[in-house]
């Protein structure tokens, strides 16, 4: 039922919005108790991490289990980074992390893309699987179960200036790389190269039978998707300060899925607002139900695949889209 | 009926509790009660009025998975938190305070159990914190704690890295660590179980860290290993791992834990590996939570534990018989087979009566005296009491490091039997850690 999205400007209203929503986050830390604020600035992270797995599901129609693979090498590679240089720094921690999730990218994507629909998904879950024992056990080098922990680096330029983060500070930078990815995706998901991989996913033997190597578009796509992942799990080790083997089991791939389809997919938006809605939902219930949470949130999930298909945004898709 | 953060709804924590019903009996013996309360402040001199001003609760911030993989474990340890509350607060609280649990359950996964910290620190503003039950997630933990200024008394978490590598001047763990227990029984294995020895592991970070600890003092008391094995956490079918234990050898060594350790004790049994060679392994593969499982596969297993529910000498003390007939009641109601405590029990249970004693003798009002409590708190030593019942404990000044005796134990008729303890100052292990600047 989906359309290739037509090129045409966005609308005033579009900007106009986009700008009030990046204020009120922006506002955020000033109104917010202090819980709640570090809760949104990791809801944006992990909103970061369901936009990078809207490039694959919702643009070339490739359902990823293995998008925590990237993540979690993002994390452990800033960790690594910000463990092995004295004083930690920020840059060098997300160029490392950024390069690690595009080396696994690059490997996931040689051997995955060969592979479609179910089996595409299978196999990115075997891989994601694989790195999870090996940074499981790999236990001299990656801490093993208990993961790594360190120092967050401070926010500088060299020469110019080094300031440790506040609260504040690191909400506002990781806002602003997130917004800064959303629209780089945006573009990229609007140029000709993202209609290409829209065209894939409404019909790949069209595609290639007027002339497009979907298999080239495909590794580009699983690449660019799990390079974004990485960003986010580079910024979920900045903010936390540790990195553990859990972040790189099939179920965080998982949860970007649920994101993906409570949010409204093939949006960019849409995801990060499904990652706030479950994991605000979350929250909220295990304050009130306590252990048995999951039920109510199950239900609401289930609910929302019967009555809201497209997800929260997934009505304004197409105007998102312009 | 289940434990549940609403714990204070639980049959036992009644009396502590305002059980939300309110009759008209209960509320005019409420009002009178009140207003005999307000008339006698009016009378009492200021000095006092003010010190009864000061009886609002220690907030005690609890972290335990009581959901996802590790929620049978941190349900029963949350029972040692529990009892040791009710104590406090029956016999008046501390310093005239009651303690106040605020219980967060972290999903046995270690990003929720940051956020939880974070929660009980920021939002519920607890005074100190309490718990943990899986390593990773306290190593997760611990910065929250230490970047707010806030005592953190582990209450399970094994790792040896808590404190050596990893310590931090907030975080004190009342317990043994896999250090002790190795200096404890490998004297006794080497000379009464035999000097070959096969190693069998869970192939993560608290697996592979004992075992080192296992060979290193097997090794230094004349023994032998003749290999080691790992196996991946969680492996439903252990029997090609199994199958690769072979050669000549005297015992094997298991270091498991719950479920993992009643997978590999069913299987190898029915491979017909104790019939070759004599069982042993950390006390955590004959827990008594799951002793039932094991059935008479776990027959003459021989383990090593800071805690054993048995009642023979020296355990035969009044203070051990009252925790666990006390621990007995909480856990029927928790579990309907009323299992026995474990050690899970018994190491919240002690980590609470650390703080209090902590508190009593620094005069700690809240988070302000973080600094204080720690400098009660370090190089304390308690003797065998209603409060420690296991025995005598040192919570050693440069790494908050517990050193206490350990029990070795067999199993017969699927019930633990004390077979030799090793006292405190024979598993003493040199400290390894320097406090990061605060």
């Amino acid at each position: 039922m989906s359309t290739v999205a037509r090129a045409t400007g966005p609308s005033r209203g579009y900007w106009t919005g986009f700008v009030i929503v990046v204020a009120a986050l922006a506002a955020a830390p000033f109104v917010l108790p202090e819980f709640w604020q570090r809760f949104a600035t990791e809801i944006l992270i992990w909103g970061l991490f369901a936009m990078s797995s809207d490039i694959l599901i919702g643009y070339t129609g490739m359902v990823s289990f293995g998008h925590s693979a990237f993540f979690g090498l993002g994390m452990y590679g800033a960790a690594a980074a910000l463990l092995a240089v004295r004083p930690p720094n920020l840059w060098l921690a997300m160029l490392v992390g950024l390069v690690a999730a595009a080396i696994v990218a690059a490997f996931v994507a040689f051997f995955s893309t060969r592979l479609r629909d179910i089996y595409f998904s299978i196999t990115t879950l075997v891989f994601s699987q694989i790195f999870y024992v090996i940074i499981f056990t790999w236990t001299d080098v990656t801490g093993g179960e208990n993961g790594l922990t360190f120092r967050q680096p401070p926010l500088g330029i060299p020469g110019l200036f080094t300031i440790p983060f506040t609260r504040n500070g690191l909400h506002w930078f990781v806002l602003g790389v997130v917004v800064v990815s959303y629209l780089v995706l945006r573009r990229i998901t609007q140029s000709p190269f993202g209609m290409v991989l829209q065209s894939i996913r409404e019909n790949e033997p069209r595609t290639r039978a007027i002339g497009y190597h979907v298999e080239r578009y495909k590794i580009v796509s699983v690449m660019l998707s799990g390079l974004f992942a990485g960003l986010s799990g580079v910024l979920y080790a900045i903010q936390n300060k540790f990195a553990a083997p859990d972040f790189v089991l099939f179920l965080i791939s998982g949860e970007a899925v649920i994101f993906n389809v409570m949010g409204g997919i093939g949006t960019l938006v849409g995801p990060v607002a499904g990652a706030a809605f479950f994991l605000l939902m979350k929250e909220v219930f295990s304050r009130v139900f306590y252990e048995y949470y999951l039920i109510p949130v199950g239900v609401i999930f289930t609910l929302m695949v019967i009555f809201v298909p497209q997800g929260l945004l997934g009505a304004w898709r197409r105007q998102l889209n312009r | 009926m289940k434990l549940t953060e609403k714990w204070h709804d639980e049959l036992w924590a009644r009396d502590m509790w305002w059980s939300g019903k309110t009759t008209r009996r209960k509320f005019l013996g409420l009002s009178a009660a009140a207003a005999g309360a307000v008339g006698a402040t009016m009378l009492v001199p200021a000095p006092w009025r003010e010190a009864f001003g000061q009886a609002k609760p220690y907030k005690v911030g609890v972290l335990q998975p009581l959901t996802g993989a590790a929620a049978a474990g941190g349900k029963t340890a949350l029972v040692g938190t529990q009892l040791a509350t009710n104590r406090i607060n029956k016999a008046g609280g501390i310093n005239g305070r009651p303690i106040e649990l605020v219980v967060a359950d972290y999903e046995s996964k270690p990003d929720v159990g940051r956020r939880k910290a974070e929660k009980l620190v920021v939002e519920d503003k607890v005074d100190v914190g309490e718990g943990g039950y899986l390593s990773n997630v306290c190593l997760a933990c611990m910065p929250v704690f230490e970047e707010h200024k806030t005592v953190y008394m582990i209450g399970v978490c094994l790792d040896t890295t808590i404190t050596t590598s990893k310590c931090n001047r907030y975080t004190f763990r009342p317990f043994d660590y896999a250090p002790s227990q190795a200096m404890a029984i490998s004297p006794y294995l080497v000379k009464n179980l035999g000097k070959k020895w096969h190693i069998v592991f869970l192939d993560y970070a608290w697996g592979q860290s004992t075992r080192d600890a296992y060979i290193e003092q097997i090794k230094k008391n004349g023994g032998e290993i003749q290999g080691t094995t790992g196996i991946p956490l969680g492996t439903a079918d252990m029997t090609a791992f199994i199958s690769k234990i072979t050669g000549s050898f005297d015992g094997l060594f298991a270091i498991m834990f719950g479920a993992n350790a009643v997978t590999f004790t069913n299987q190898a049994y029915d491979l017909g590996l104790f019939k070759k060679a004599k069982y042993a392994g950390d006390g955590a593969v004959a827990e008594s939570t799951h002793l039932a499982a094991l059935g008479n596969k776990i027959e003459g297993f021989v383990g090593v534990n800071r805690y054993i529910p048995v009642l023979t000498k020296p355990l035969d003390t009044p203070y051990h018989k009252k925790f666990f007939d006390e621990s007995k009641v909480l856990l029927k109601q928790m579990d309907p087979a009323g299992p026995d405590p474990d050690r899970y029990v018994q190491s919240n249970f002690e980590a609470m009566n650390f703080l209090k004693l902590g508190i009593q003798k620094s005069g700690f009002r809240g988070r302000e005296d973080s600094m204080k409590l720690i400098e009660a708190l370090e190089g304390m030593e308690v003797k065998e009491s209603d409060d420690f019942p296991q025995g005598d404990k040192l919570l050693r000044r440069e790494d908050h490091q517990a050193f206490l005796r350990q029990f070795i134990f067999d199993i017969k008729n699927v019930r633990h039997r004390l077979l030799d303890v090793v006292s405190r100052d024979k598993v003493v292990v040199p400290p390894a850690c320097s406090f990061p600047k605060a």
